[in-house]
This record gives structure tokens, sequence and C-alpha cells, in this order.
């Protein structure tokens, strides 16, 4: 009863994170990087290391509950636990190559698939922040306000000093066709 | 370029939903009729959706980062560090304790083997030290077999001397006899012979294996019974006392003389006492007696370690026996009658006694 009490609450918070609720990413956060924190640091890591692994972690589990299909089998802290864990394992076997691996950093839960699943698209991220790097200013801005902000094209007219919302509009489709041209050039290249 | 940007701009128009509905319809008839186009369209969808999840990914970064920032990280780092040395400690105590464990389980095989060796080796050591004075007849002369076969003709004695011997005595007019466990343990067939060369069939009536006594009764019609010149001593017998033996080490009856040195026997055994006397193979049964010609003991077997050491079951001992044995055996109990060998010398003694000690063979 109280596990499945507990597993209610992990879902809430699952909902509140993927409607970008920073009370549920607060109480996420603050919950389970202790735990992290330690685990890391028990393992010949860092502060910093636990906050990447940890970071990390909680991107895939923001990019899981934006799909919305992802269903919460365990506690929300086991689930980030053993995420944390194999993010760590690889990272460790990636710089130390044959260095072994302790044996209770064994998995409790099997994280392999999760975690592959996160690399294709941290690899798209890595392309597209690569990209919004180097197309430079004022595309990037123009570009984040309307795609990401979400503000309208008059807005970012007045914000840059256009004469009206068409000119900005043409500005920014010369900015995305750049940006466009950066990105699948990467893109392409790495698939 | 100018194309390449209007194109994109229909894309935009149609993706967002600002197309009305009849350019929503040649839109979608361009793109399933322009494979370019309709890839260009997905393309566009793919892209909006990756920077979208970019800016996303983003803002949760910085808000990630704000909420880092805003923990208390020395506390934190004390925490874990505590709890990982706490966690520590408890992997070594168990590492410790499960070393302990080991160890300990080691040392009490260990131990409890070497006791085990060590009391099988003194065990070992024990019986080696002591040792049956029965003899193997099987290295014996066939000419010596073959003259005792001649003088007594008529009598029924095996050809074959037999697998072993011993000494046995009589302790009743009527042919019982008695001999040590040892000589008799596992026969198939006893025959008992006296110094004449007389040789009467035998069986085993009465065993006791504690103390290494048998009770032979002679089943021979040939037999025939005579009244015994001597008794058996009910009383322990005082150290230093002078006795005699008469046993069978060879196919010759032999005398031995000694004393007793001892009151207990081998391993402090109170049934018996320890006797200084040359004892060899083939005496095993035989009498053991005193200055008056009563039987003190039974020789059973010496000490290895030691040359003149024999050991004799107490005639108490036997006396007890043969109290113990079934009345149905039909003994005679004129054993305990006054010795009649008293105040003869040894010579007499001993040629009044050679009839009634008696050599066991026993055939198996």
């Amino acid at each position: 009863m109280k596990q499945y009490q507990d597993i209610t609450k992990d879902r809430e918070l699952l909902l509140g994170l993927a409607r970008s609720d920073d009370k549920s990413l607060e109480t996420i956060y603050s919950e389970n990087f202790p735990v992290v924190l330690r685990m890391i640091l028990q393992h010949n890591g860092s502060e910093d290391d636990a906050k990447d692994v940890f970071q990390e972690a909680i991107i895939i589990l923001y990019e899981k509950a934006c799909e919305g299909n992802f269903n919460l089998t365990s506690r929300l802290k086991t689930f980030l636990y053993s995420v944390c864990r194999h993010i760590w394992l690889k990272k460790v076997q990636s710089t130390y190559g044959l260095y072994s691996i302790p044996p209770e950093m064994e998995e409790t839960i099997p994280a392999t698939e999760v975690v592959d699943e996160h690399s294709t698209k941290d690899e798209q991220f890595r392309i597209m922040e690569s990209a919004m790097g180097s197309i430079g200013e004022p595309c990037k801005t123009i570009l984040e306000d309307y795609y990401i902000q979400k503000k309208s094209m008059q807005e970012i007219a007045d914000k840059f000093g256009y004469t009206n919302a068409e000119n900005a509009k043409n500005q920014k489709y010369k900015c995305l066709m750049r940006l466009k041209k950066l990105f699948f050039d990467q893109y392409n290249t790495s698939l | 370029m100018k194309e390449d940007m209007n194109l994109l701009r229909e894309i935009e128009r149609y993706l967002e939903g600002e197309m009305s509905g009849q350019e929503k319809a040649v839109f979608d008839e361009l793109r399933k009729n322009n494979p370019q186009i309709n890839r260009q369209v997905e393309e566009h969808q793919f892209f909006v959706q990756q920077l979208q999840h970019f800016g996303q990914r983003q803002s949760l970064q910085a808000k990630m980062d704000h909420l880092h920032q805003q923990l208390d990280m020395p506390t934190l780092r004390k925490q874990a560090q505590d709890e990982n040395q706490a966690a520590k400690r408890v992997s070594i105590r168990r590492r410790t304790i499960t070393n302990l464990a080991a160890a300990a389980c080691i040392a009490l095989v260990t131990s409890l083997s070497t006791i085990a060796v060590l009391q099988n080796a003194a065990k070992n050591k024990s019986t080696a030290q002591y040792e049956d004075v029965r003899r193997v007849l099987n290295n014996i002369q066939r000419s010596q077999n073959a003259l005792i076969n001649d003088i007594n003709n008529k009598k029924k004695a095996p050809v074959n001397p037999g697998t072993y011997g011993g000494t046995g005595f009589a302790v009743s007019g009527n042919g019982y006899i008695v001999t040590n466990y040892h000589v008799v343990a596992g026969a198939d067939s006893v025959y008992v012979q006296n110094n004449k060369g007389e040789a009467f069939k035998a069986v085993s009536v009465f065993e006791d294996i504690s103390s290494d006594l048998a009770v032979l009764k002679i089943a021979d019609s040939t037999f025939k019974s005579q009244p015994l010149p001597y008794a058996l001593k009910p009383q322990n017998v005082k150290l230093g006392e002078e006795v005699f033996t008469m046993g069978f080490p060879r196919d010759e009856i032999v005398y031995g003389k000694g004393y007793i040195s001892a009151k207990t026997g081998f391993n402090g055994d109170t049934t018996a006492y320890q006797v200084s006397i040359p004892v060899n193979p083939g005496n095993s049964g035989a009498p053991l007696m005193d200055a008056q010609g009563d039987v003190v003991g039974i020789v059973t077997g010496k000490q290895t370690t030691s040359d003149g050491i024999a050991f004799a079951v107490k005639s108490a001992h036997l006396k007890r026996l043969l109290d113990e044995m079934p009345k149905d055996k039909g003994m005679k109990k004129e054993i305990a009658r006054k010795s009649h060998l008293e105040g003869l010398n040894r010579i007499d003694q001993i040629k009044k006694l050679e009839e009634f000690v008696y050599m066991v063979k026993v055939y198996n």
C-alpha cells in the first residue's frame, strides 16, 4: 500500500516535470541529488561529476515524461539511481578503458535501453547547440524568441527595431535557412 | 534563394495551420505529387521539433543549474562523506567478520582433525604394544607332526597342524577347558591335544570377549574324565608372588617361571595382572600357577615394547565367568576343592599338571 502511494506521488511529480512545473522539478532535484552525489563520490567521482550525471538523468527523465508513453514502474528514486549508475559506469569505462566494474555497481534495474535511447537525442542536441552557437546574433535570438519562447513576430520586430513584422519575418526566414543548413550538414554527416 | 524562402514560408504556414482550406488542399496535392517538397516539409517539421527540444532542454538545464546553486552543497558533501565512511566501515566490519568466521572454521577443523589423528595414533601405538601370544602354526614341521601322528596312530588327530595354536587348561574333570577368546575367535573347528599327544575335538561353549576368555568343551567320546589336582584361587595374589606357567609355544609343553610384577594389566586393566615371565606365541590361554599349584590367572598377551612383560587375566575373574555360565552346560563345580599339589616340589607339580594342560589347535 505504502509503495503504491509512493509511486502515485512519483507519477504526479513526473507529470509536473512534463508540464515544466518548476515546483516538481525542484522536488525531484532536491530529493534525489544527495543519493546520487553519495553514489558518485563513493565510486571515485567528483561533485561536478555528480552534478553532470544527475542532470543528464533528469534530462532523460524529462524526455521520457514528455513522450507521454512512459510508464513509471519503479519508484522515481530507483529509476534515477539506476540511470545515474549506468551513466557513471559508462563514463568510467570510456575514460579508464579497462577499469574493472565494482561488483556493487551491478545494476539494480537495467537502464541500458533508456540511456542508449537518450544518446541519440543527446547527439541531436549537441548538433543543434553547435549550429545555434555558430549562426551568431541577431539570428540566434530571433529564432529562439520565435520558436522557443513562442513570441509573436510583432514583438520580435519591436524588440529588434524592424519597421514591421513582415520585415522581421523575412529576416527570420533567412536565419532559419542558415540554421537549417548548418544543422542538416552536420546531422547528415554524423548519421 | 527567393524561391527557397517562399517555399519555406509556405511550409511554415502549412505546418502552423495558417493556410485556408483551399490553400491547404492545393499544398497537400503538391506534397503528394512532388516528393522533394514532401521531404522538405518533413524535414522542416523535424527541424522545428529539434529546435523546440533544444529550447526546452536549455531551459531545463538553466533551471537545474539554478536549483543546483540553491543546494546547500557543504552540508550535502559532509552528509555524503559521512554516509560513505559509515558504509565503508560496515563493509569492512562485515568483511572482517567473514574472515574471522572462516579462520575460526579452519582452526576448528584443524584442531579436531589433529585430535582425531593423535587419538588414532595413540590407539595404534597401544595396540602395537600389546600382542596376543597365540601361535601361527603354519610353519610347524611336518616331520614332527607326522611323528606325533605315528605315535598316536589310533587317534583321529588331523594331519593338518592347524592355522593357529594356543594353550588351554582343564577347569573341570569332565572336559571343560579354558583358553583365550582370541585363540578360538573365528574358528571353524578346534582340537585340543595333551602332552601325551592325544587329540580331542572340542567346541567353544562360552566366550567372553571383554576379558578375552573362552570355555571349550571336549566333544570326543574317547575322552576320559579325571579329577583335577588343582583349584582356582579366588583371592588376588600379592605383588611379587612367585608364579609359573606351562604352555605350548611349540609342540612340546614348556615350563616358565616368573613373578607378579603389577596388580593391573595392560593400560591399567584391573581384571588382569602384569606378570614378569617369558611368554611366546602359543602361550595364550596357559594357566598361571602359584607355588601351591593353584591357578591364579590365564596368560593372554605380552607387551611388545619391552621383554618379559606379560599379562594374565585374574583367576577371580575366571571364577566369576564360570559362575555366570549357564547351568545347563553340565560343568561339574569340582574346581573349588583344595589343591592336591600343595607341598609337592615343582617337578612333581609339573608332572601332575601337564596332563591337564592342552595345546589348542584352531582351524579356519
